[in-house]
């Protein structure tokens, strides 16, 4: 009985966000407040309890700063001492530069430019493969005009122009693809949700 | 969909190619009445599979029996049905492999997931597994990349105590584990398309890491680019989730969803073209 009520719950709270399809109603708002409402909760009882484990129950000096650091961003809330947030937001941002900078020039800019030339090189000499060697090409080709498309300091004419325009299309399909990747994203929630109608209340009432 | 109504004296082709928003919920509905029908009668449609799934179990399934395996667990419960089937399959792979395997949560609400599938869908007890021995939770903590970097070299500095409030120390399998060398494979889920680049920044450049990823279908193209060179394997998506159930063969919800999604997104599709040819007629004349 107790999954069977948990079950029409939840179906409603699904009908209730889809009815929005139809127009903004009474239904949809009440849903949407109540889901947005018990997320929130969930989410500061979830850091007060991380904080609670990490900081409170050590009592060591670092962890201590941190949640010090931590509570000087809420002085934004008040406007005569809103300042001293700038404080816990460049050490944030400081040590988010410094962590990301050495991982980023190797891993995302040396090691992606070698192995976009490395990937042509290996299927020319080493495997040999022309669908390989196509596929390389590709890659190397929609790389280079890509980026000529964010070099600003040249006038886009002229070969540049043409270029630029290539790296356009590959921009597009990238896009695309992406896009592609949203919508059938948007297709699986509702999928998702229709098993819960389906397992939770339509198979215990016996309708499928 | 063009803003602009069709007028009466248009063909039918831009007639349907721009519907005006009042009518856009026809489309919504068709769409949804065709992804319920395979979920009640299934079509068994077919799946093709594609190689970075297939190296993703792979190499799991390669490493020795014991070897440790961190899975960082980024997901989101309002995002669940886009990677429940990914996630499913790959617990099974990691238990069935006889892996030990250690969890830890970076979103607030992915320990829900963990207690619900560990709890009910699929148990290590059903694969002799035995809690702290075999595989661990260390629960949630608030990780950004500065927090991936700490992990990697000090695990105790993020999750002093597991989940259920043990301190690291009293439990076996982290006795000898406080760094990323004690770590053999990560796996990386998340559902922010960027953070792609923090396991490759704080595991795999500084210390060759194995590591695989698990994500969003629309995150899929951001991965991409660092497969096979960086990362090993990849999920993306719903699609990978039933491509993974195929590869590793343990069936779960992306069967299902698989034909569901096939015939779901044809009133969408069909939208586009007779939106992009009325108005491609419509600048003709």
């Amino acid at each position: 009985m107790a999954d069977l009520l948990m079950g029409l719950l939840g179906t409603f709270f699904i009908v209730a966000t889809l009815s929005v399809l139809w127009k903004d109603n009474i239904v949809f708002r009440f849903g949407q407040a109540a889901v947005m409402g018990a997320a929130t909760a969930h989410y500061m009882i979830m850091s007060a309890t991380s904080i609670q484990s990490m900081v409170l129950s050590q009592m060591q000096l670092l962890p201590i700063l941190g949640l010090i650091l931590g509570l000087l961003m809420y002085t934004r809330l008040f406007r005569n001492i809103a300042w001293v947030s700038k404080y816990p937001s460049s050490i944030l941002v400081g040590v988010g530069i410094g962590v990301m900078l050495a991982g980023t020039i190797k891993g995302q800019i040396l090691q992606q430019i070698g192995m976009t030339v490395g990937d042509i090189q290996t299927a020319l000499f080493t495997t040999g493969d022309s669908v390989a060697i196509l596929n390389s090409v590709i890659i190397f080709v929609g790389v280079v005009t890509s980026l000529v498309y964010f070099l600003f300091t040249v006038e886009h004419t002229g070969t540049v122009g043409l270029i630029a325009k290539v790296g356009r299309v590959f921009l597009m399909i990238s896009l695309g693809a992406n896009f592609a990747g949203e919508l059938v994203w948007y297709q699986t929630q509702m999928i998702g949700r229709l098993m819960f109608i389906i397992q939770e209340l339509l198979v215990p009432l016996g309708l499928v | 969909m063009s803003d602009r109504p069709a007028g009466k004296d248009e063909n039918i082709i831009v007639q349907l190619g721009t519907l005006p928003p009042s009518k856009y919920f026809l489309v919504h509905l068709a769409g949804i009445i065709l992804m319920f029908i395979p979920l009640i009668y299934p079509m068994g449609l077919p799946v093709q599979t594609s190689q970075p799934v297939i190296d993703y179990v792979r190499t799991i399934q390669n490493l020795p029996e014991g070897s440790v395996v961190a899975v960082s667990f980024g997901a989101s419960a309002a995002l669940l049905d886009e990677q429940e089937a990914q996630f499913l399959a790959t617990w099974k792979i990691l238990f069935s492999n006889k892996l030990k395997v250690i969890f830890y949560s970076t979103t607030e609400d992915a320990n829900i997931i963990l207690e619900r599938h560990l709890g009910t869908k699929v148990k290590p007890g059903d694969y002799g597994y035995s809690y702290g021995v075999d595989y661990v939770l260390l629960g949630y903590s608030p990780l950004g990349e500065a927090g991936q970097a700490a992990f990697v070299q000090n695990i105790r500095s993020l999750y002093p105590v597991d989940y259920h409030g043990t301190p690291l120390n009293n439990i076996p399998l982290m006795q000898d584990i406080n760094d990323q060398s004690g770590v053999d494979l990560i796996i990386f889920e998340y559902t922010s398309c960027t953070d792609v680049e923090w396991v490759i920044r704080q595991w795999i450049v500084p210390f060759n890491k194995p590591a695989l990823i698990t994500t969003l279908g629309c995150c899929g193209p951001m991965a991409a680019p660092y497969y096979p060179s960086q990362i090993r394997g990849f999920l993306s998506g719903s699609g990978a989730g039933t491509e993974i159930e195929v590869v590793s063969g343990f069936p779960g919800p992306g069967a299902a969803m698989s034909d569901s999604k096939s015939l779901g997104i044809l009133p969408w599709l069909v939208s586009m073209v007779f939106a992009n040819l009325a108005w491609f007629m419509r600048r003709s004349k």
